[in-house]
């Protein structure tokens, strides 16, 4: 048993006039020590940190800064943390561990923030670095393997209604005996409030064509993102790469080809014919020498039409991963 | 992550405790919280849910925080406000501060310091840290329901006991047993409870196979008799005198509270926590110090309202049986005033349902097996 701050077992107190005398104790928990730096993205700072309270165990500490409302910490928020709380028992294999929520006080009465941390086991390295430092191509049952831990956690977010909307080689983490963990989703909510106020840019190639036509989505949208993720474990090089939104599209399309007028969704104020009329291209011969198989899979999973796109259980059940030969 | 239950030990040894405040006096604080909460949050048309998640985070703080730091009832306040947001079912601060001042003396109100709200916003921030953002709680009720609709028997007292059962639910708030046991088997132990007492004989079950010795059998491993009889106790003892207080008032306030006249000659039943929920009867009899039974304070919203699942007759919403054998005294007062000393032997008004005196009672006994719910794993590894 472990009390936050230790600051609770004091003798025999004096008569307590208000709550906000004693609060002070309860704002910086001391439990870990900043280190460095690890990232930086659109929704606040990763600090590898150590675990005082654990052997000096490493943990990654996101900075989760929310704007208070005049009824305290936001609902969203307050749900958004119980859900990835919740998450956590089930301790899913391909989910990067929560181990703590703590929060650094209100930084002043008067900009009415939280500073909340997120607690998360440290993983060396994400699959971005893990694709920039392999030596050469990886052998097909590591990128089969890998693309089942990728589409396992998809489908275990997608089975709570968590829909990630960002997945990315960035947040995707590869663990020293080579299994992948998702991380960095669930606060989607909280992010919005907060990414009006950051001018991060946030990297498109992973968007799917809905998204980058400003429609409603859903969690077709993860599956899209993971297939280009997919497809970039077999060439270590991202499929989609492009600089602007419109760019992405026309580098979407010009691989999938522009989908006809008649499936071209109603209510996007881009008109079809802003794109020329695009061929779609055989995927082999953007992905040389990949399986068959493994191409099909790829293939599913970048439809343009949510509704016609693989779910994450279909691609989990796809031959790619249930049938043997693999050469 | 944190893990939320204790042992016998764990509980006696709290932070309140280790600050001076004797067992049975923290116990009384955290009834009166716990009663707080139920009362406030009905008041207010909160669910079930709601005001359990609350009454669960109040248990909990306090198994970090002392009664002498933190006062009862704002703490109670910003449980059931932050419950409200988790279960999406939010209530203005205000408004919850609000409806806490009508239902207390000004003396306990008082300990809501000169600014109530900005003490319950700070609070929230501390309540969220030694809850360690733990904010997603189960309830027995759902596994209530879920292990009544298996149990085959005379189908005429299978409401009324599944209604018993929920009440018990309802009371348990008012102890630590969510601090002891998973909601499965506080489920298990007050349905096991409503079924002795409402004579519903478990004939049969759905799903029953070989192994199973107990319809229980079939939803959590390992529960003995005496697990069950230690739960069973836990929740009836909140019906009988010996754990109506007497004792002086939260620490921080000073403690010489005049009570209220009509309190002195009566004896407070124990309406708080009857199995039977009192609601009807009181509703008219103007009180002295001039607040009146409203009738929305009655209309319990913790009652469970019987889905009425196919094959069972409509079940009315209304619990009337066991009828309560209600003290000819007047009826409780709505604030909350302290209780009054218990006259030297002096009984409480017989409740009619529970204690008949159905288990002997409880000796010395080793504390029960633990028995620790299967670990949940979920996909196996590709």
């Amino acid at each position: 048993m472990s009390t936050s701050s230790g600051s609770s077992s004091s003798q025999s107190p004096p008569t307590m006039a208000s709550i906000s005398d004693v609060s002070a104790l309860f704002q910086t928990a001391k439990k870990y020590e900043e280190l460095n730096v690890i990232g930086t993205g659109a929704y606040g700072t990763v600090y590898k940190a150590r675990d005082l309270h654990n052997g000096g165990q490493i943990v990654a500490m996101k900075k989760v800064k929310v704007a208070l409302t005049e009824d305290g910490i936001p609902l969203s928020t307050l749900r958004e943390i119980a859900l990835l709380r919740q998450l956590e028992a089930y301790r899913h294999p391909n989910i990067v561990r929560l181990l703590d929520v703590c929060h650094g006080g209100q930084s002043s009465e008067r900009d009415h923030q939280l500073v909340l941390f997120l607690v998360f086991e440290h993983v060396e390295q994400d699959l971005d670095s893990f694709l920039k430092r392999a030596p050469g191509p990886l052998s097909e049952n590591r990128i089969r393997s890998m693309s089942y831990d990728i589409l396992s956690g998809v489908d275990f977010l997608h089975s709570h209604r968590i829909v990630h909307r960002d997945l990315k080689p960035h947040n995707l983490l590869v663990t020293s005996n080579g299994r992948v963990k998702l991380a960095d989703f669930g606060l989607a909510k909280t992010y919005d409030t907060e990414m009006k106020l950051t001018s991060v840019v946030v990297t498109l190639w992973y968007r799917p064509p809905e998204v980058l036509l400003g429609l409603s989505y859903n969690t077709a949208v993860d599956v899209w993102s993971a297939g280009a993720v997919l497809a970039q474990l077999h060439t270590r090089t991202p499929l989609l790469p492009a600089s602007c939104d419109s760019e992405q599209l026309h580098a979407i399309f010009r691989l999938i080809g522009r989908p006809p007028r008649e499936e071209w969704p109603a209510g996007v104020c881009i008109m079809a014919e802003s794109f020329p009329d695009y061929p779609p291209k055989d995927l082999a011969s953007v992905l040389p020498r990949v399986h068959p198989h493994a191409l099909d899979l790829i293939k599913g999973m970048l439809v343009f039409d949510p509704a016609k796109r693989l779910t994450a259980l279909d691609c989990l059940e796809h031959p790619y991963f249930t049938e043997e030969p693999l050469n | 992550m944190p893990y939320w239950y204790y042992d016998k030990k764990d509980l006696q040894n709290t932070p309140s405790f280790r600050d001076g405040i004797p067992t049975e006096t923290e116990n009384r604080y955290r009834k009166e919280g716990a009663r707080f909460i139920i009362d406030t949050g009905s008041k207010m048309d909160l669910g079930y849910n709601t005001v359990a998640t609350g009454v669960v985070y109040f248990h909990r703080f306090y198994m970090f925080q002392s009664f002498r730091t933190f006062p009862r009832y704002i703490t109670a306040c910003c449980c059931l406000f932050l419950a409200g947001k988790v279960e999406e079912t939010p209530k203005k601060c205000k408004d919850i501060i609000k409806v806490a001042k009508s239902l207390l003396t000004e003396e306990k109100f008082s300990s809501f310091g000169e600014d109530p709200k900005e003490e319950v916003m700070t609070l929230e921030r501390i309540l969220l840290q030694t809850i360690k953002f733990d904010l997603q709680v189960e309830h027995p009720y759902g596994y209530l329901l879920k292990y009544a609709k298996c149990l085959k028997g005379d189908k005429a007292k299978l409401p009324k006991m599944v209604q018993m059962a929920w009440t018990f639910v309802n009371d348990s708030l008012c102890t630590t047993l969510c601090l002891q046991w998973e909601p499965e088997v506080i489920a298990v132990a007050l349905l096991f409870l409503a079924g002795k007492l409402s004579k519903f004989e478990v004939a049969d079950w759905n799903g029953r196979s070989a192994k199973h010795t107990a319809w229980w059998d079939m939803f959590v491993e390992d529960i003995t008799m005496e697990l069950l009889e230690d739960i069973c106790h836990q929740v009836l003892d909140l019906y009988s005198p010996q754990t109506q207080p007497s004792g002086s008032d939260s620490p921080p306030v000073a403690s010489s509270t005049k009570l209220p006249k009509n309190d002195k000659s009566s004896v407070t039943p124990p309406t708080s926590a009857s199995p039977v929920i009192v609601p009807a009867k009181p509703a008219v009899t103007p009180l002295k110090n001039g607040a009146e039974l409203k009738p929305e304070l009655a209309k319990m919203d913790m009652r469970f309202t019987y889905p009425g699942y196919p094959g069972l007759p409509p079940y009315p919403a209304v619990y009337t049986a066991p009828p309560p054998v209600l003290p000819a005294h007047p009826p409780p007062p709505l604030v909350y005033a302290e209780p009054p000393p218990a006259p030297p032997g002096a009984r409480f008004p017989p409740v009619n349902v529970p204690p008949p005196n159905f288990f002997p009672p409880l000796g010395k006994r080793p504390p029960p097996p633990r028995a620790p719910l299967p670990p949940r794993p979920y996909y196996p590894p590709p």
